[in-house]
């Protein structure tokens, strides 16, 4: 499969959190028993059961306008992914889809999660403290294998979600950037398969370059499609209900002409 | 919405205000985005800086409760700079009418226009009602309206409008507003180049203009504006009532309101004894030349209605006799019934998809109210603060005699059916799912309880049963003894849109009795025809469920989509679509024509009537056809608290006076808070130093409603657990609270605990000479999805437990004075951190 990836425009964000709950959704997760601790955030950290969340910051400016900038905040998809290092004892517990994808397995149970996590430049990866099994956003593996967007993008209403190969997404990237003017950038980089578009610097979003990134690490990538076989047959139902939806609508239409 | 959602994109100029799209209807910014890509400019007035106000070009700070003010000024400063829309403000509104010499202004009559009776008090008129007889027109000795095409005349309502507007100068909005004196301009300056003839402005509101006692005249005020520069009719034009709830729009067309009937037909009054006396009343007659008065029809819809309920066996007469009547001078909107209620006026309630005890204002007095019924049938998806209301905080089960009944019913995706969007669009849905368990669609649960009373009136007769037991019941497959099995919603949808009950030939075509009434121009009033809603006549008929369409082709470019669905009235997507146009039927915008005269006949959306553009003279009509004169209404004669909009402070409002009048608070509102002896129960505490922060209420996207729905639901209660209160640092600081306190917000009628949300989005406003302070609560939450109160052995315990109770508990119980609506977005509160 071509190398794919998830472009965030950040500027396009309006905040809705739909990509948070479409998350969930798909990939079955649970939700956590949150509280207002002074911010419509939550829930308050990535988790075993939170694969991607919005972070709020909100700024008054010296021209007493204010800033607010929505930043969602999930797996980088780095390429290559230096988490697979980390993993490197545990053959299968990361697998690197030739999509671009960086999917954590149930074999993740057998790491140790702190040596792992300390891999991470980003400080993504959770551990469910019950099974010990390691979590984070797959880029939806199960259905870009099959042709579809991933779940937050298919719900994001505004386009801040974007999906496509690499090459499209950077195009779509560097459009964006020259557009939204000098101080626009591309975050983390091109080595990675998730991209932000960040109409302001990083430091407005609090975020740092990686510092550990472990640049020489290559890990070989793999087609995923083995793993998931059960998944891909849900999905290719689902697939096949949408074609079947889609020749009713088409039928209807026709009917009304 | 005169317009509809796609049509946002249309637009250059959009103002929002009394709403945030962003959050409240998230898919609307979509379109606003697609406009301001073309370089429309987005305009966001809002007591907080809001996700809207992120999106905005212009983010302008006002004080809840002052948007006539605000938007006063901008009438004014169209008025002095001379942006009209001249040629449509001359031949489209009614600003050439002379007015009654007697006729007075508020700025020249103590704060009131002329005709105002009422018990006079320190702050100004309460309980106030007008007589009209100075808002009359003049007219010539045939009947016909005296106009000055020339605008100059002193009594004329272009010039009333002036004077009137004169008041509302920067300084004085700014200081009742709140608003900068430069954001005031830069607002005023953006949103009047929307009058160039080419261009449209849109506003964008909800219930942050209507939920206040002047609500009606909130939303005057921006019609006002909007005629003045030409902007209804066009693409990207109109007044826009975002709806939250996806048929409210529907629900309202069939007349979820006390006062309508379906197609807003008038409900009869008591006095109003027989039905010829109930049509006159209620047909408007006009000697305008060139004036359609679409409502002369009315006879034709209010006999096709009572054929719908009653049948041809039921002669007219009786049908309405049949009806149910409002007593003279009564008014059973919510605040009114639920007084009531208090007092012991009413055995039993069905609350029926709705949760009174969080979602009606000034919940405690709901609370008690429903602890004086005898039976409750509360009928909803899931249990709630009202069916449980018994068992909820400071209530003692063992002290209630109410018997409550739950009647779990169907979700939306568990029946089919249709829903009217916000841009009138009747979208026919597919059942997806069965109800779980013994849930079932209201329509079936009204059905069995039609059965049973109907039963019961046939068996013991009673005072009057010929309007149950003769009612036409025709919505579903029937069994042996005659009773409906189960609704058919296709039944149903063609009895809304109407059959010929006999042979008949309406202007010159011929139709057979049992045939769909293709539209409303062939209903009759002789009881040839039924429909059980005129506006919907044309939804159902010989080319089928119209509803269900599902065409993609969009020949205009501007997302009329017509073929997508339906839309009332004759699936016409743009209102007052005859304003759009010249005299001589050429588009105001050429660039994006909603209908033209071309080859003798409109072109583009479906016009207003077909009749040939105004230059064609007599056998032209006026593009305002639902009013008598045919002209959009600058002034406005028919509403109870003036024919122009003026300012008057919130029944709660931190000031001493009215900077405007001497005039405090609207004249004509229904006040309960002098009623002795309620102790709290109807309390008002305005200008009192106890309660000096104001309050406004709102919605976050996670919730819907009182969060019935949506507490429920894990994923959303987790995304927003808690009831917060939002304000700024500059009052945290005061109150020595700090972000994430637990803090108590109060107000005279009651408390509700919350977590102090400290932010930069709220700012304290100069208003009067003084700073005053604003803060912000939502509106979904409620005890029964909370930590703190106890979980009997049958009780469901929610997944994510949610904190705190109703922001009703805080609001005031007083309404708009046209229509009820409570104020409850500007009221008076203290914030103090939690012991």
């Amino acid at each position: 499969m071509e190398e794919m990836a998830i472009c965030i425009d950040v500027a396009k964000c309006m905040g809705c959190r739909a990509c948070q709950v479409a998350c969930k959704n798909w990939n079955c997760l649970g939700a956590e028993q949150t509280e207002n601790i002074g911010s419509h955030e939550n829930p308050p950290d990535l988790s075993a059961r939170t694969w991607n969340r919005l972070v709020y910051r909100e700024t008054l400016m010296p021209n007493g306008d204010v800033m607010w900038s929505f930043f969602n905040d999930r797996c980088r998809h780095c390429n290559p992914p230096s988490c697979a290092e980390g993993a490197e004892d545990v053959p299968g517990a990361v697998v690197w889809d030739d999509s671009g994808a960086v999917v954590y397995t149930d074999k993740t149970r057998e790491l140790d999660f702190d040596d792992f996590f300390s891999y991470c430049p980003y400080g993504i990866p959770r551990q469910d403290p019950e099974t010990g099994r390691i979590y984070k956003c797959t880029m939806c593996i199960d259905r870009i294998t099959n042709g579809l967007e991933p779940a937050c993008v298919k719900a994001c209403p505004t386009g801040a979600l974007n999906f496509g190969t690499k090459k499209q997404m950077l195009r779509y990237a560097r459009a964006r950037i020259s557009e939204l003017g000098p101080n626009a950038n591309l975050y983390p980089g091109e080595d990675y398969n998730t991209l932000w578009v960040l109409p302001e610097s990083e430091e407005s979003y609090n975020l740092a370059r990686a510092t550990s990134a472990r640049k020489h690490y290559r890990a070989a990538r793999e087609p995923f499609s083995g793993v998931l076989a059960g998944a891909v047959f849900a999905v290719l139902g689902f697939l096949n209900f949408i074609t079947q939806r889609r020749g009713k609508v088409a039928d209807t239409e026709d009917n009304n002409r | 919405m005169t317009n509809h959602w796609i049509d946002i994109k249309n637009s250059d100029y959009i103002l929002v205000m009394g709403s945030n799209p962003a959050r409240n209807h998230p898919i609307s910014i979509k379109w606003v985005r697609k406009a301001v890509e073309k370089g429309a400019r987005l305009i966001s007035v809002d007591p907080r800086y809001t996700a809207t106000s992120r999106e905005a070009h212009i983010y302008a700070p006002i004080r809840s409760g002052t948007d006539i003010a605000f938007l006063g000024g901008m009438i004014r400063y169209i008025l002095e700079n001379k942006l009209c829309f001249y040629d449509y403000v001359r031949h489209y509104t009614n600003a050439s009418f002379l007015v009654n010499p007697g006729f007075r202004l508020p700025g020249d009559n103590n704060g009131v226009f002329s005709g105002l009776h009422g018990r006079n008090t320190p702050e100004g008129v309460v309980d106030g009602r007008y007589d009209k007889a100075t808002w009359e027109y003049q007219r010539d000795k045939n009947g016909v309206i005296k106009k000055d095409m020339t605008l100059e005349d002193p009594n004329c309502v272009f010039q009333l409008l002036k004077k009137h507007f004169s008041r509302y100068t920067l300084d004085t909005v700014s200081s009742i507003t709140g608003t900068p004196r430069e954001r005031l301009e830069a607002v005023y300056s953006t949103y009047a180049r929307s009058g160039a003839p080419d261009k449209s402005g849109t506003v964008l509101y909800a219930m942050g203009w209507t939920q206040h006692t002047v609500g009606t005249q909130n939303i005057r005020a921006m019609s006002i504006i909007q005629l003045l520069l030409g902007n209804i009719g066009m693409a990207g034009g109109g007044v826009n009532a975002l709806r939250g709830e996806s048929n409210v729009q529907g629900s309202t067309d069939h007349c979820l309101l006390y006062h309508i009937l379906p197609g807003y037909l008038k409900m009869p009054r008591a006095s109003q004894a027989d039905f010829d006396h109930y049509n006159k009343k209620y047909t408007p007659k006009t000697v305008e030349p060139q004036s359609a008065n679409w409502w002369s029809n009315y006879p034709r819809y209010s006999a096709s209605l009572l054929r719908e309920f009653y049948g041809r066996e039921v002669p007219l007469e009786e049908a309405y006799r049949f009806l149910p009547k409002i007593d003279d001078g009564e008014n059973y909107s919510w605040l009114t019934i639920f007084d009531r209620m208090c007092r012991g006026g009413f055995k039993g309630l069905f609350a029926w998809g709705q949760n009174p005890a969080c979602s009606g204002a000034n919940a405690n007095k709901t609370r008690i109210a429903l602890a004086r019924l005898d039976w409750l049938v509360n009928v909803n998806l899931f249990d709630n603060e009202t069916g449980s209301f018994w068992k909820g905080p400071g209530m003692d089960p063992g002290k209630i005699k109410t018997e409550v009944f739950m009647l779990p019913c169907a979700a939306s995706f568990e029946k089919e059916g249709s829903i009217t969007n916000s841009g009138r669009w009747m979208q026919w849905r597919y059942k997806a799912v069965d109800p779980p368990g013994e849930a079932k669609p209201d329509s079936d649960i009204i059905n069995m309880l039609y059965a049973r009373v109907r039963h019961l009136y046939e068996k013991e007769k009673g005072a009057f049963p010929d309007p149950i037991i003769k009612l036409r019941w025709e919505y579903g497959p029937k069994d042996g003894n005659g009773r409906v099995i189960h609704i058919d919603s296709h039944m149903v949808a063609k009895e809304i849109n109407g059959y010929f009950l006999e042979d008949k030939t309406v202007r010159g075509k011929k139709f057979r009795k049992g045939e769909l009434v293709p539209d409303f121009t062939y209903l009759c009033d002789d009881g040839s025809t039924s429909s059980g809603n005129w506006l919907y006549c044309n939804s159902y008929n010989g080319h089928g469920n119209m509803a269900a369409r599902r065409g993609r082709h969009d020949p205009s470019g501007l997302g009329l989509y017509q073929g997508w669905a339906w839309c009332w009235p004759l699936n016409r997507r743009i209102l007052y679509n005859r304003a759009s146009v010249d005299i001589h039927g050429r588009p105001w915008a050429p660039s994006k024509p909603v209908i033209r005269w071309a080859g003798g006949k409109w072109k583009g959306d479906v016009p207003d009537g077909g009749w040939p553009p105004l230059s064609a003279g007599r056998d032209s009509r006026l593009p305002f056809i639902m009013q008598s004169e045919g002209m959009g209404r600058i002034f406005g004669p028919g509403l109870s608290d003036g024919p122009f909009p003026e300012h008057y402070e919130p029944l709660e409002s931190p000031l001493e006076r009215n900077i405007l009048s001497p005039q405090f608070v609207s004249p004509v509102i229904k006040r309960w808070d002098f009623q002795t002896g309620t102790g709290t129960l109807n309390a008002r505490a305005t200008s009192d130093p106890r309660y000096p922060i104001v309050c406004t209420t709102y919605r976050v996207t996670e919730h819907w409603q009182t969060g019935v729905m949506t507490r429920w639901q894990p994923w959303l209660a987790e995304l927003e657990p808690a009831m917060f209160v939002e304000m700024g640092r500059e009052l945290a600081e005061i109150k020595k609270i700090r972000n994430g306190d637990k803090v108590i917000v109060r107000s005279v009628r009651g408390a509700v605990e919350a977590v102090a949300l400290v932010t930069v989005r709220l700012r304290p406003l100069a208003v009067d000479g003084r700073l005053v302070h604003q803060v912000g609560i939502p509106y979904h939450y409620g005890w029964a999805t909370t930590a703190d109160r106890e979980y009997g052995p049958g009780d469901r315990k929610p997944e994510v437990l949610t904190f705190g109770d109703s922001a009703n508990l805080v609001t005031p119980n007083i309404g708009d004075g046209n229509t009820m609506i409570p104020e409850t977005k500007a009221f008076m509160v203290d914030v103090i951190k939690k012991a």
